[in-house]
């Protein structure tokens, strides 16, 4: 009994020393006005007319972007989680989505349709074959990169995996904000990614405390300039 | 005759550049009729093009309308609220939408799909009914639509092709926000089809790929050439296709048709839809395919010129006439007038200068070679006349010698030459052979006589001669010549010279007499008798020895073969005409 009992103090000690160490980051993306929406990709036989009755909503941006946290000084990463991205009919469920480097990215098919699916940077990425209604296919990327998932028989089903070096990736509600849970101590930086690319500007240096909850806020420039 | 070649030529001229431009006048046309096809295959392509356009803007405002029904906007608005849809939401919802549906004039939309604000497919209408809650979010068509926007696009669902549009459904209460979209769908039908190109004379077909998805005309259209056209077609102006492409040879059912193809917008494009315009390629116009499609009516002198073609052929045929009459029947029949002149001894020479051209150089030719003739005859003449000296009063009198050699024989004469025998025969051998054996000489035995040819100069009888004298008398031949010497035999003795002259000495002593210079003889006698000339001194030796040495000079001279005497008149006095005979061939 004694090893065990040893053991399980072992295990509340450091269950609370992390607790104790762990912070929470929250912040709010200060956006600019949203584009506009590009031209028709394929239109019809005419333009697309805006309707009388009420004003034509925007692009909506903060779907598209996701907010990572990376260690200032090239930290260690930290052991891959699971990302789960739903197929849900004509399109992701979310259409931009972030993974760590080493991650099981996990594409469910909630649609009715068979797909397809290929990642135009690398077409090995994903394993081929289709991935029927309700199944799963999965994959992992061992390095940082920005994929485009597609498949060629929906042109309009775009999706986008950007594989970081931190667990600490997070997604933006309508209104600009996001959150961090359990981020350790320490020096950060903080990066926006927007549609297929990270926002041209300066990171954003956030240094977590030991205890409590660090509010961050992060600029956007206007125009959603994306980096080369 | 030069205008008559002239002219010939002309006419020939004519005739090939006629018929050159009836060659080559289909062609000119043939282009004209597939210039005038692919125009109004493009004329076509772009009129469907524009009915699609406003068909598209047709199903746009309905889309808005119904998208604008009350009895929509409420469950779709409860429908964005739910976080799960049901059953029984989808069959409300799809109920509404049927009854909206039916409200609808004319051409009904083939389904729609009712989607609430966050993209899910809250109902089916007509198509998929029972399916529900997939998420359509993220086709183009329905994110601009959930964003506020009325469009058109095509979608390709099952194999087939659908004029989709949609439209967002708005919540007009305040506060007025978007609680969903409306999505109607046409088929693309055969229907549709023939109604766009119900007058336009020209068939369409709409197709994904090498996939015929519709048609004006149930037709198998070779779909390889028009996807090789629709393959190299990128980016541009979809609506300008059909300026922009030209039209392509392809078959159906091995009839040959004609097409333009233009690219179809939207979703469906990405699918290479498109659609083609065509027509049915009429027959190549040839020269003679023209001539079988001519009718009737065409050769009417209402719409053919015939008189101009009349007057145009009759033209020619006087013009040729009378050029061939002018330049050859007219001079020649003037030769030939005066040719028979000639003939007759009405002139003496043809006249040259009356007959223009060539017929002129007939004429000379002919009178140089009667120049020719006299001068020979003139020249024979004297040599007869030195050979046989004046002729004396009782004399032989003149003895004409025609200049050029007659022909042994004349149509319808007895031949001569055949029965003749050859002068060597004749020939008499005064030398050492002759002396040692000379052979028993025969009298030469004449040539088979032809009818005597006038002579050159006319002979006319003297003036107050009673009678006309006798025409020149022709000497037939012996019946059976005097056998060769060599017949007769080698006991024959040998002949002396005078012997030569005088003939050969008979068995009896008495002189060989020649028959044919007998018969000669006794016509000269006759003849000079008739003349009341007188023949004392005149005896058959002279006479022979006369004419044996005239015959070996003449036959010399001219190297004839034979030698034949006439018996005439010339000037009141007989008169003797020596007359070479020379071999045919």
């Amino acid at each position: 009994m004694k090893p065990l009992r040893v053991s399980v103090l072992a295990f509340a000690v450091s269950v609370f020393a992390d607790v104790a160490m762990a912070n929470t980051v929250v912040g709010k993306l200060e956006l600019p006005p949203a584009p506009e929406r590009p031209p028709l990709a394929a239109k019809g036989f005419l333009d697309r007319v805006d309707n009388p009755l009420a004003p034509v909503k925007g692009v909506n941006v903060t779907s598209q972007m996701i907010v990572v946290l990376e260690m200032a000084e090239g930290g260690k990463v930290e052991s891959p989680a699971q990302v789960n991205w739903d197929l849900a009919g004509e399109s992701f469920s979310r259409p931009v989505i972030g993974a760590a480097i080493g991650a099981e990215v996990v594409i469910k098919n909630t649609s009715k349709t068979a797909r397809n699916l290929v990642a135009a940077e690398d077409p090995k990425l994903i394993p081929a074959g289709p991935i029927n209604p309700t199944g799963p296919k999965s994959f992992r990327s061992m390095e940082p990169k920005i994929y485009t998932i597609g498949d060629k028989d929906a042109p309009h089903l775009k999706g986008t995996l950007v594989v970081v070096g931190t667990k600490y990736i997070a997604t933006v509600d309508g209104a600009g904000r996001f959150d961090f849970g359990d981020v350790p101590e320490g020096a950060y930086k903080l990066r926006v990614f927007y549609k297929s690319g990270w926002i041209d500007k300066p990171d954003d240096a956030v240094n977590v405390g030991v205890k409590g909850k660090t509010e961050v806020s992060v600029k956007v420039p206007a125009g959603y300039p994306l980096k080369k | 005759m030069f205008l008559s070649k002239i002219f010939f030529f002309l006419v020939a001229f004519a005739a090939a550049v006629a018929l050159t431009v009836a060659l080559v006048m289909p062609r000119p046309a043939q282009r004209a009729l597939v210039t005038e096809e692919h125009r109004r295959l493009k004329v076509a392509c772009g009129v469907i093009n524009i009915l699609l356009t406003d068909d598209a803007r047709n199903r746009v405002e309905l889309a808005g309308s119904f998208a604008r029904t009350s009895e929509i906007i409420g469950p779709l608005d409860a429908a964005s609220s739910a976080d799960k849809l049901d059953d029984t939401r989808m069959k409300q919802v799809r109920g509404i939408g049927e009854n909206v549906m039916k409200t609808i004039q004319g051409r009904k939309p083939d389904f729609a799909i009712l989607i609430d604000k966050r993209g899910r497919v809250v109902a089916r209408v007509r198509l998929d009914e029972n399916d529900y809650g997939d998420l359509l979010a993220g086709r183009p068509l329905v994110d601009d639509a959930l964003a506020g926007y009325l469009r058109d696009d095509l979608w390709v669902q099952n194999g087939t092709m659908y004029f989709v549009t949609a439209s967002p459904v708005i919540k007009r209460d305040p506060p007025v926000e978007y609680v969903g979209a409306v999505v109607l769908g046409h088929a693309v039908t055969n229907e549709l089809s023939q109604k766009l190109v119900g007058s336009l004379g020209v068939d369409v077909g709409f197709f994904l790929g090498n996939d015929t998805v519709a048609g004006s005309k149930t037709i198998a259209l070779d779909t390889k050439p028009m996807e090789g056209v629709i393959g190299k077609l990128t980016g541009g102006d979809l609506a300008r296709d059909c300026q922009a492409n030209e039209p392509i040879s392809l078959t159906a059912s091995k009839e040959p048709y004609t097409a333009l193809v233009a690219r179809l917008p939207g979703e469906a494009a990405q699918k290479k839809a498109y659609y083609s315009v065509f027509i049915k390629k009429p027959d190549e116009i040839g020269a003679g395919a023209t001539l079988k499609i001519v009718k009737q009516s065409d050769l009417a002198p209402g719409n053919f010129p015939w008189i101009f073609v009349g007057g145009t052929f009759l033209i020619a045929l006087a013009g040729g006439i009378g050029l061939m009459f002018w330049e050859a029947d007219r001079p020649l029949r003037r030769l030939a007038a005066d040719a028979v002149r000639l003939a007759k001894g009405d002139v003496e020479r043809l006249a040259e200068d009356q007959h223009p051209g060539k017929f002129g150089s007939i004429a000379r030719s002919v009178n140089i070679h009667i120049d020719k003739l006299g001068r020979d005859a003139k020249s024979a003449k004297k040599d007869l006349d030195q050979l046989l000296g004046p002729a004396p009063e009782g004399s032989l009198g003149t003895i004409d010698l025609l200049a050029t050699a007659l022909p042994p024989s004349r149509p319808g004469g007895a031949a001569t030459a055949a029965a003749a025998p050859p002068p060597s025969e004749f020939r008499f051998d005064s030398g050492p052979v002759a002396a040692k054996a000379p052979p028993p000489r025969a009298p030469t035995p004449p040539p088979m006589r032809v009818n005597t040819p006038p002579p050159f100069k006319s002979m006319t009888p003297p003036l107050g001669q009673a009678s006309t004298p006798p025409p020149p008398i022709t000497v037939p031949p012996p019946m059976a010549p005097t056998p060769a010497p060599a017949m007769l035999g080698a006991a024959s003795p040998p002949l002396t010279l005078d012997d030569d002259i005088l003939g050969a000495p008979t068995l009896d002593a008495e002189p060989e007499v020649d028959p044919y210079f007998k018969q000669v003889f006794d016509q000269f006698v006759g003849t000079k008798k008739s003349c009341g000339e007188s023949t004392a001194g005149l005896t058959y030796e002279k006479f022979a020895e006369k004419l044996v040495r005239n015959r070996d000079e003449l036959m010399a001279k001219t190297g004839c073969r034979e030698v034949r005497f006439t018996v005439y008149t010339k000037d009141g006095k007989a008169a003797l005409k020596a007359s070479p005979v020379k071999d045919e061939g």
